[in-house]
């Protein structure tokens, strides 16, 4: 058998205990920023019973007119990062430029999008269970030159 | 306390931790390609996007560029093919430790940050120090024993803490609230909408989960038979989830083979047997005694 010697034995149980130790404390303390000991948070909120459900999408409209879902498939961005970044596009909505550039990388040949906006489609919760019904509310608008 | 040590060093058959280390590489190689491929789409976006997580700063990781997100692509698909074939374990294994990372700082600094791969960097971080393991080798390993045991105790982590997580931000509420209906609006299946349309089964789950949570650290009281039940228990609760609101977690159910007796599976041995048995060969314990 391979045994390990006192020494190795001693540093396996420190880095152990260390990393616990942080993995300890993102749990009680720590955010997302403190990846990899952060909270495992996903899924962790307790929105109301009654609460209505925000399902938002990113969407674009190009020089053609045509409005467009903007996915990861076709501007390189998840969904859940925008959502992530938010509040960043409402409070400076000149951002989502950006992702019309995004888009423009990572879709060569298509028509440029000259409005892009992050709309969050309200889905109606009651008792804990989708209703069926829903309302589009518009969060942040960019409009570039046509 | 020295049984607490002995226990995170338990010594394994070096066969464990070669089959380990394989399945870890393979997986990762796996993962650029087939799992988080849309890590690769942040070549292409905008640099002021990039906000990058606490070690990004701590440690002045690079703003990424096409460059470095395509030369990390290539140069970790070819490191971890090449580790999964046991070949050079400390120089590799540290190699695909370091451009993981690093991948995965890249992964989690455009505003979303994944919960599911804490057991996979843990086996990462301690497959390397193990050192040669050949498959099929019955010799036992204490430094195998703790790679494998760090990792397990990384997979309980992700069920048990995750548990606390939900007392932190939902309190005891989230167990009545509508967290999983809102999950299922975002991106639920058929089936999915079939079980939300049960008055009350959404909340019983809630708390089913909660409970599997709290209870994932028992786990390790349990031996043999009864460990495989408990091992294929984590494994259909993911087979569920994946089912009603696709996601798949694919890098923990990795990292929860660390459970298994995976010496066991010898798929190349069983290749040649196969093959030899075809060319007429007869194995010494398949003659006829007569």
């Amino acid at each position: 058998m391979d045994t390990l010697s006192a020494r190795g034995r001693a540093v396996r149980v420190a880095v152990t205990a260390v990393a616990a130790v942080l993995l300890l404390a993102g749990t009680f303390w720590g955010q997302d920023d403190d990846f990899p000991f952060g909270p495992f948070r996903m899924y962790s909120t307790a929105p109301d019973p009654d609460a209505d459900a925000p399902d938002t999408r990113v969407e674009g409209v190009d020089t053609t007119g045509r409005t467009i879902v903007l996915t990861e498939a076709n501007s390189g961005l998840r969904r859940a990062e925008i959502e992530g970044q938010q509040q960043a596009y409402v409070d400076d909505p000149g951002r989502l430029r950006q992702i019309a550039v995004a888009y423009a990388e990572k879709s060569p040949g298509a028509a440029r999008l000259t409005t892009v906006r992050i709309v969050i489609r309200w889905e109606g919760i009651e008792d804990s269970r989708p209703t069926g019904e829903s309302r589009d509310e518009v969060v942040a608008t960019w409009t570039g030159a046509p | 306390m020295s049984r607490v040590v002995s226990w995170l060093t338990e010594p394994v058959p070096r066969g464990r931790v070669a089959a380990f280390r394989t399945l870890i590489y393979l997986f990762v190689a796996a993962d650029l390609v087939i799992f988080t491929p849309w890590v690769r789409h942040h070549a292409s976006t905008p640099g002021d996007l990039y906000e990058p997580l606490l070690v990004g700063r701590l440690l002045h990781l690079p703003t990424p560029t096409p460059l470095l997100v395509h030369g990390i692509f290539w140069v970790l698909l070819a490191v971890s093919l090449a580790a999964a074939t046991g070949r050079a374990p400390r120089l590799l294994g540290w190699t695909v430790f370091a451009l993981y990372f690093e991948w995965m700082v890249i992964a989690m600094s455009y505003g979303k940050v994944d919960h599911d791969r804490v057991g996979l960097l843990v086996a990462l971080a301690a497959l390397p120090t193990v050192g040669r393991a050949r498959h099929g080798d019955p010799t036992r390993t204490e430094a195998g024993g703790w790679a494998l045991r760090v990792t397990q105790i990384a997979v309980v982590c992700t069920y048990f803490l995750a548990a606390l997580a939900k007392l932190r931000f939902g309190g005891i509420d989230w167990v009545t609230s509508s967290v999983l209906a809102r999950a299922i609006i975002r991106r639920g299946t058929e089936l999915a909408d079939l079980i939300a349309g049960v008055p009350y089964l959404l909340i019983l789950a809630q708390v089913g989960i909660m409970l599997f949570e709290l209870a994932s650290p028992a786990i390790f009281l349990l031996h043999g038979r009864w460990r495989n039940r408990a091992v294929a228990f984590f494994y259909s609760f993911h087979a569920v989830t994946f089912a009603t609101i696709t996601i798949s977690f694919a890098p923990h159910l990795a990292a929860l083979a660390s459970f298994l007796a995976l010496e066991k599976v010898r798929p190349v041995e069983w290749a040649r047997g196969f093959l030899r048995r075809r060319s007429g060969h007869v194995e010494p314990h398949e003659r006829p005694v007569v």
